[in-house]
């Protein structure tokens, strides 16, 4: 028994040597699946950024900070909060801000294109903040050939400004409800009013900044909650299909080494030699089951650290592994029972296999919309269970959830492969 | 004191639908010797030594290699026998070394013992220079040699060679018969295919001479030829075809057979000083000319004419 398991392992150890040095397995085994889902992948990442957004070019931006706050702003100054505002790290990818001296070197750098926009804080602004009756207007100067940059400048300087006309809003409240109480409005009530509302501000902003939306609650539908990446998401889904549709190509352009083995009359040899058929026949298999196993394992690999794909929780993603494999293995072996030579093969490969991908959903994998027809035609192809199970995988089902897609995937590939092989032990007899 | 049988086929009858690829065939070959069985192209000289190495089940009869049955106990008759097939049997994509050390595998070598023989063996088909290179790289003569070499990793006891030297040059066919002599001086029992009757004449200690799947003549060489009698053997070549000369050379006295195949005339007659004369005459009674004419010794071509009517040629 162990002379015969190890020399399953000696026929599957040469099979896999042989497909080694084969340039096409290699292509259809690794290549061609990354490639695709790569390809998809930054198509939907629009220009290649890996933030999964657009790439706005960083603003150059030259600030005259002429504010002069007066002995009742308590040294707080407006000006500065805004100046310190653009300067937030958050904020680098967006602006790159520098301090001009006055307004005319932040007017000339703009005109020499040094920089994109001049931000003019007026002298009064920290005044306007506390007097309820003064206003103040910051100045944009602008280079007339860019258009995104003073936009998104304009955008952060209006959020800013916004802030503190709620403030007003409130000091005015609050100095008419003291003086409704016969409460006089002193400096240190509106300095410290104006002060813990600005903090606020402060807060509020960088909380926004860090995707904390106070007043929303962002929600998706129950049971995809997980994929927090949405491209990740995406690009998982992508490539499960092509995972799971190169598989089964490798498990079937493998198999066909059984077709090969007899047109090169290599397996009537072996069928000469003391070691039994039923362990060649076994160590054909093994050679496919080993094959398939380990394309599985580097796809995942690799393509969690291109992609930044969560495959799900490991145990899951064995099991999807496994099911994979073994349906995989058993379908291809089927296969190649009914091919008479290696030509018949190619139109195997071609035909059947691109028909049973493209029904168990495949090549639609990321569209969650198809209509339930379509769903219930994927599940009776080995295709579309094997889909379903690395679905739930991806969505982090636990084992629990993806015992029943892998037990029909197992079964599958059991009665696959037991039919496969009578077929082929009553071919060769 | 008797010799042992090597092979002892009984009966041997291998049918595929209704066609009946070999017919009732029995012989017997001894230890130590070496058996070809001759015969052209679909005899069913193939099909007999793979219904033998167990790679075809045979549909009636039996057959026993070093005493075992090849319907009861195939797994040790395959331990008993090498086989190198008619086709060259090997994986391109690996090299010589890489082919023994695999083949060897199969027939149960390990370790030491499989590097060990692999090196002899790539040593006694002088592919020692070789054993690296792929072997879909490889020249036509470099395959066959290879070939052979995975035929003798278990150091059989017996070893099939089934047309061994077909489509090659025949500097490597002398190359290979040599070989099948020192492999047999060495002890190794043969059973050697051939359509070619020199060989079998040759290599032989026995020949069987077969046609359409029946075995229609067993013995050594002189025995076979003493079936002829002293027949001689005229090769004829004339400057048409005729079918009006041939039906007269098959009623010219001391004429017993008349073969046309392939545009060459075979004929055997009684005594060729005696019976050209009467050739020539009816050439020109029919029309034709006769433009070349060999006579030669019996010989094992001259047997299967006198056996089957026709020359054995493909």
């Amino acid at each position: 028994m162990a002379w015969q398991l190890r020399s399953a392992l000696e026929i599957a150890i040469k099979d896999l040597t042989v497909y080694s040095r084969s340039r096409f397995i290699w292509a259809m085994m690794l290549v061609a699946p990354l490639l695709i889902a790569g390809l998809i992948y930054f198509a939907f990442s629009g220009l290649g950024s890996s933030s999964g957004g657009f790439q706005v070019p960083v603003t150059r931006v030259q600030v005259a900070n002429l504010d002069q706050p007066t002995a009742q702003s308590g040294g707080f100054s407006a000006g500065q909060m805004l100046v310190e505002f653009l300067q937030n790290d958050d904020l680098a990818g967006l602006v790159q801000v520098a301090v001009a001296s006055d307004e005319a070197s932040a007017r000339s750098a703009v005109d020499t294109h040094a920089s994109d926009v001049a931000l003019i804080i007026p002298a009064n602004l920290t005044t306007a903040v506390f007097a309820l009756d003064q206003e103040a207007a910051i100045v944009l100067y602008q280079d007339p050939t860019v258009t995104i940059g003073p936009g998104v400048v304009k955008g952060l300087v209006e959020n800013y400004l916004d802030s503190f006309s709620g403030g007003k809003i409130a000091l005015g409240v609050v100095a008419r409800q003291l003086s409704e109480r016969g409460m006089a409005v002193d400096n240190t009530i509106v300095q410290n009013t104006i002060t813990q509302y600005a903090a606020w501000i402060q807060s509020l902003l960088e909380s926004r900044q860090a995707g904390d939306y106070p007043a929303m609650r962002i929600q998706s539908p129950p049971g995809k909650a997980v994929a927090a990446n949405s491209l990740a998401d995406l690009a998982g889904k992508i490539l499960a299909g092509q995972l799971i549709f190169f598989a089964f190509y490798t498990a079937a352009a493998t198999a066909q080494s059984i077709i090969t083995e007899e047109e090169q009359l290599t397996l009537g040899r072996l069928f000469t030699t003391p070691t039994p058929r039923t362990t060649i026949l076994s160590g054909k298999f093994m050679g496919v089951f080993l094959l398939v196993l380990g394309q599985v394992l580097v796809l995942t690999a690799v393509s969690s650290v291109l992609f930044r794909i969560h495959w799900g929780q490991p145990l899951s993603v064995l099991m999807a592994i496994l099911g994979l494999v073994a349906v995989t293995t058993g379908l291809g072996l089927f296969l190649m029972s009914f091919v008479k030579n290696s030509r018949q093969a190619g139109a195997v490969f071609g035909g059947v296999l691109t028909v049973l991908g493209m029904a168990g959903g495949l090549f639609t994998a990321a569209n969650e919309g198809m209509p339930r027809a379509f769903e219930t035609i994927a599940l009776l192809t080995p295709h579309g269970w094997a889909l379903r199970a690395w679905k739930l995988s991806l969505a982090g089902a636990d084992a629990r959830a993806m015992l029943l897609p892998v037990a029909v995937l197992l079964v599958m590939g059991a009665v696959l492969f037991v039919g496969g092989a009578l077929t082929f032990r009553r071919r060769l007899s | 004191m008797q010799k042992q049988k090597a092979v002892e086929v009984r009966g041997l009858c291998k049918d595929y639908g209704d066609v009946h690829a070999v017919q009732d065939v029995s012989f017997d070959v001894y230890q130590g010797e070496i058996f070809s069985l001759l015969g052209p192209n679909g005899a069913g000289k193939t099909t007999t030594l793979s219904t033998l190495s167990c790679l075809l089940a045979p549909t009636g009869g039996d057959a026993f290699i070093m005493g075992h049955s090849i319907r009861g106990d195939s797994m040790a008759v395959k331990e008993c026998i090498g086989v190198v097939p008619q086709e060259v049997a090997l994986y391109p994509d690996l090299s010589a070394r890489e082919n023994l050390s695999f083949w060897g595998k199969m027939y149960g070598l390990r370790g030491a013992g499989l590097r060990q023989r692999v090196d002899e063996v790539l040593q006694i088909v002088g592919l020692n220079n070789h054993q690296k290179g792929r072997v879909d790289k490889f020249s036509g003569g470099m395959k066959r040699r290879l070939n052979i070499g995975i035929g003798l990793l278990s150091r059989p006891q017996v070893l099939f060679l089934d047309e061994p030297t077909v489509g090659i040059d025949p500097q490597s066919r002398r190359s290979i018969l040599d070989s099948v002599i020192e492999f047999n001086r060495q002890g190794m029992t043969i059973l050697y295919t051939t359509h070619y009757m020199e060989e079998a004449q040759e290599l032989s200690n026995h020949i069987a001479i077969m046609d359409h799947g029946q075995l229609i003549a067993y013995g050594t060489h002189e025995e076979l030829v003493k079936i002829v009698g002293e027949l001689d053997r005229i090769e004829l070549t004339i400057n048409a075809e005729s079918q009006q000369v041939l039906e007269r050379w098959r009623a010219t006295e001391g004429v017993h057979k008349v073969s046309a195949e392939d545009g060459k005339l075979t004929l055997l007659v009684d005594d060729s000083n005696i019976v050209l004369p009467r050739l020539f005459e009816a050439a020109v009674q029919a029309g034709v000319r006769i433009t070349a004419i060999a006579i030669t010794e019996p010989n094992l071509e001259a047997v299967f004419l006198q056996l089957t009517g026709r020359a054995l040629r493909d």
